[in-house]
């Protein structure tokens, strides 16, 4: 745990599970451990919904995984309940593990109908297997008793499950808080851009989701031993409504909401169990739905954030406010400007491609859209340490060409060689394993982060502790450290160091491309492509980029760059590829283009709404550019 | 022989009702890419207030009426009260959202009507022997109804003006703007046809599978089963989505055990998903990611 709320929060929940059984009824007492209970499964749930963005509908049904388990080796094995636990829990969890290979792929509601539908498998299965007990199920599972107690009153279940939830309550906060945090946050707010930084979404995600699973099978363990009874009921569709109801209204991927909103619901719970047969009378079976639903309905609707918004607007720590203190101080001290105005190469790394040796090599490069040829057929090579520039008209192809490279759409044919290993079809997180990395012409901001947040998130393949780790909190503190000391430093590179602690969604346009750079450039990489990286940026900022990705030449990174600007293009670029109409009609050194027929041609054909390239063909033909870039190196 | 016959007429009578239930899918999703969960409902809800209304002595026809243009308000009122009132409508809040609709719903029901099932009179007509293969009445009935219906619902979003704009909605929001309609009142108009679908196959299905308060859940999930068949787009994938889903659950009940009818939904969907994410019926062989 790194923050003072969760040192306070741990405290308290202790004060009020360890004295709180002294101070109230039994019956109170009897309803809190069931709150417990469910929280541990909710606390899973809402790790789910909070990071991995997918929502599991049949959550019961690995809770009956964990409880039948424990009943089973308990009862019939007469297993010692610490091993049985950790059978029962891993059995949860390979459950999920099965579950979620196939629909993890898929967008969010496949796995949410899935789970509703393995809710119903397991029920089916529980009543059609004579060992599972059929319809009665299993009983006679014992209280648990160790160190000389035997937990079997309210009171001393409650103490038993003190340390149980308090732990998974740290392990989930840290976990929250990780590198696997950042990074499942940031695929949250744009799953492309962290994918093309190096965050193996998929991957990631099954990982939540499975440890989603052993939460609910260790709260199904618990269950089991408190209720002494396990039947089909416990996999049933209102106890994952309920867990689910649990996570929402207290606010989904927020911990501590987990805990307050399994109290909260398992109140409310035997309150309508009580009060609805009062008002309808007769009302019988799962009367509790009613509210369940409805204040589901209602949390969506006017609190999505849950219990977790609702206090942080009480207590003034909503994030609009901070934002604007944030906005207020940088008005007055921002247009930084890099830190250090030397040439010298920038970012140079042991084990490079040597400059001159060939890094990416593109062939055949085809996409096709039903009828519509976006690209057709282009071949080039890029070099290590040198810049090409890849230029056309609008709608020639360019950006489709990077998203093809960089495994953000699979090409129709052609292959996309980088460092010798062929990666066409590959997701982006492949190509940035492979140290290349992209920027985007339509930005991509992590917006829930600040600007070091996003960045940090660059660093996700330069560091490497794993969610165990992370959850644990070993070594996890100063890495952590090391992360955020580089990004400052990559940040401070793109003179971005007086907005790093601000929310990146404030900054204006042009400084969040700046972002972007700095972002990609924290993963260190070999090859940089760059979407149009100086639109929207100042003059002064367009020189400094420039300036900055001379210098990363310099150092024997490659760079490829979409850009409109074709004067700052030319002054740049190494070599020069033109794009038109899916076509590359030619590839040179910029004043071979300059003077190429056919890129005039391309460039006088396009229509008189397209400015830039109006403004283009006239550079072009004249030659104005400030400077010749083949004199420059 | 006659055996087989004898489930795969099963199947094709209960995957009719499947049918319904996946173009109600179908309708809601390519307009406006909510999955709603409470599309079981409108079934079981639809066969609860004519079964109250035959009960209240009101003849079947007009029973039928009364229950399908009550389901067909319920539908609408409820993308006006929760759907509506969203802003930023991700699929994870689309699920939770018609997950409460449909909790609560099922909860209604519970409290208006108990929880025995009930069945509603079939349709008239007399069963028959075909070749050793006993055919009821109301398998006609149903088979016949959903392909009308099935029909017409394929030539409003082929033919007409309406249909194709609704289709459009999903595509380009702005050009269906241009043309008069707002992507919130397609949506409105597409629960309106997902709401009388789903009332028809609930209505249509009372008589033989019996209709209770939570009759909408597994209904539902196989719904989704089949129009996941297609792609969760296409009226016709969804179709035929049922009836083969309809055939594969008899047959399984048939030939291995009646018990393990309700998973055959779940396999299907797993192997599905893992084969061909597009749909099986459906040309699009990429899900959109």
């Amino acid at each position: 745990m790194k923050k003072p709320s969760d040192v306070v929060g741990v405290i308290l929940l202790l004060a009020v599970l360890l004295l709180g059984p002294l101070l109230v009824p039994v019956s109170v007492s009897g309803a809190a451990v069931y709150a417990v209970i469910y929280a541990i499964a909710a606390i899973g749930l809402s790790l789910l919904m909070g990071l991995a963005g997918q929502v599991s509908l049949g959550h019961a049904a690995f809770f009956a995984v964990g409880a039948y388990t424990q009943a089973i080796l308990v009862t019939r094995y007469e297993i010692n309940g610490g091993i049985a636990a950790v059978v029962a829990v891993g059995l949860a969890m390979l459950v999920g593990l099965l579950v979620g290979i196939p629909l993890l792929r898929l967008r969010g509601h496949y796995l949410a109908l899935a789970t509703l539908g393995l809710g119903i498998i397991v029920t089916v299965i529980a009543i059609e297997t004579p060992f599972l007990g059929a319809t009665s199920g299993i009983f006679g599972i014992p209280k648990p008793d160790f160190g000389g107690r035997v937990y079997d009153s309210p009171d001393e279940y409650l103490w038993l499950l003190t340390p149980v939830i308090v732990l998974g309550i740290i392990l989930a906060r840290n976990l929250v808080d990780s590198r696997i945090g950042r990074a499942l946050g940031a695929v949250n707010d744009s799953e492309v851009a962290a994918e093309t930084l190096g965050v193996d979404t998929y991957r990631l995600r099954l990982k939540v989701f499975v440890l989603s699973a052993g939460y609910a099978g260790l709260a199904g363990v618990f269950f089991a031993h408190w209720l002494a009874v396990v039947n089909p009921n416990s996999a049933n569709f209102a106890l994952s409504v309920e867990f689910l109801l649990i996570a929402v209204l207290g606010g989904l991927g927020t911990v501590w909401g987990a805990v307050v909103g399994g109290f909260a619901v398992e109140f409310l719970d035997e309150g309508l169990r009580d009060v609805v047969p009062l008002i309808v009378p007769g009302a019988t079976g799962e009367v509790q739905l009613i509210g369940f639903g409805v204040i589901l309905t209602l949390v969506m609707i006017f609190l999505p954030g849950g219990l977790h918004q609702a206090f942080r607007g009480l207590v003034g720590l909503d994030g609009r406010r901070r934002s604007r203190q944030g906005k207020k101080t940088t008005t007055l001290t921002s247009q930084g400007s890099p830190e250090s105005d030397d040439e010298g190469p920038l970012l140079a790394r042991e084990g490079r491609p040597a400059p001159g040796s060939t890094l990416l090599s593109v062939t055949g490069l085809t996409k096709r859209y039903g009828g519509v040829v976006a690209v057709d057929d282009v071949d080039f090579d890029v070099m290590a340490g040198e810049i090409v520039a890849l230029i056309g008209p609008n709608g020639a192809g360019k950006t489709t060409c990077f998203n093809m490279i960089s495994g953000v759409t699979a090409p129709s044919s052609g292959s996309v060689m980088l460092s010798g290993e062929r990666i066409d079809g590959r997701k982006p997180h492949v190509f940035a394993r492979h140290r290349a990395t992209r920027t985007f012409q339509n930005l991509q901001v992590f917006g829930s982060a600040t600007v070091l947040g996003n960045v940090m998130v660059g660093r996700h393949l330069r560091s490497r502790v794993g969610l165990l780790r992370s959850m644990l909190g070993l070594a996890a503190r100063a890495e952590e450290r090391a992360i955020a000391s580089s990004s400052r430093g990559v940040i401070g590179l793109l003179g971005l160091t007086e907005d790093a602690d601000r929310p990146a969604a404030d900054l204006p346009f042009g400084r969040q491309r700046l972002m972007e750079v700095a972002r990609a450039l924290a993963t260190e990489p070999d090859l940089l492509l760059l979407d149009e990286p100086m639109a929207g940026l100042s003059g002064a900022e367009r020189r400094d980029l420039a300036t900055l990705l001379r210098r990363l030449r310099a150092g024997g990174m490659a760079i490829i760059l979409v850009e409109h600007d074709v004067e700052a293009v030319l002054a740049l670029a190494d070599r020069v590829a033109v794009l038109d109409d899916g076509v590359m009609i030619a590839l040179g050194r910029p004043e071979e283009i300059r003077t190429d027929p056919a890129v005039l041609a391309a460039y006088l054909g396009v229509e008189d709404d397209d400015p830039e390239a109006v403004a283009a063909v006239h550079e072009l033909a004249t030659g104005t550019g400030p400077e010749d870039a083949g004199g420059e190196r | 022989m006659s055996d087989f016959f004898q489930l795969v007429v099963a199947g094709l009578s209960q995957g009719a009702i499947y049918a319904l239930i996946a173009m109600g899918f179908a309708a809601i999703f390519s307009v406006s890419e909510i999955i709603n969960l409470a599309q079981g409902e409108f079934a079981a809800m639809a066969g609860l207030i004519a079964l109250s209304a035959t009960g209240a002595g009101l003849p079947l026809p007009v029973a039928m009426l009364i229950a399908l243009l009550s389901v067909g308000l319920v539908a609408v009122v409820m993308q006006r009260v929760t759907i509506a009132p969203v802003k930023r409508m991700t699929t994870l809040t689309s699920i939770i959202l018609t997950l409460g609709v449909s909790t609560a719903l099922k909860a209604l029901m519970l409290l208006i009507y108990g929880p025995d099932a009930r069945g509603l009179p079939a349709l008239p007509g007399s069963n028959f022997v075909v070749a050793g293969v006993s055919i009821r009445a109301q398998d006609l009935w149903i088979l016949g109804i959903t392909l009308v219906v099935a029909g017409a619902v394929i030539f409003f979003y082929d033919r007409t003006v309406l249909g194709k704009a609704l289709r459009a909605c999903a595509e380009q929001p702005v050009a269906a703007r241009l043309v008069g309609i707002s992507p919130r009142r397609a949506t409105t108009i597409a629960f309106l046809i997902a709401g009388l679908l789903g009332a028809i196959g609930g209505l249509l299905a009372s008589p033989i599978s019996l209709t209770q308060w939570d009759s909408g859940l597994t209904l539902g999930l196989k719904g989704f089963v089949a129009a996941t068949l297609g792609g969760l787009v296409s009226i016709r994938a969804a179709v035929l989505g049922g009836l083969v889903l309809g055939v594969l659950e008899a047959l399984v009940a048939g030939y291995i055990d009646s018990g393990y009818r309700d998973a055959v939904a779940f396999v299907v969907l797993i192997v599905v998903l893992v084969a061909r994410p597009g749909g099986v019926f459906s040309r699009q062989a990429q899900a959109r990611v």
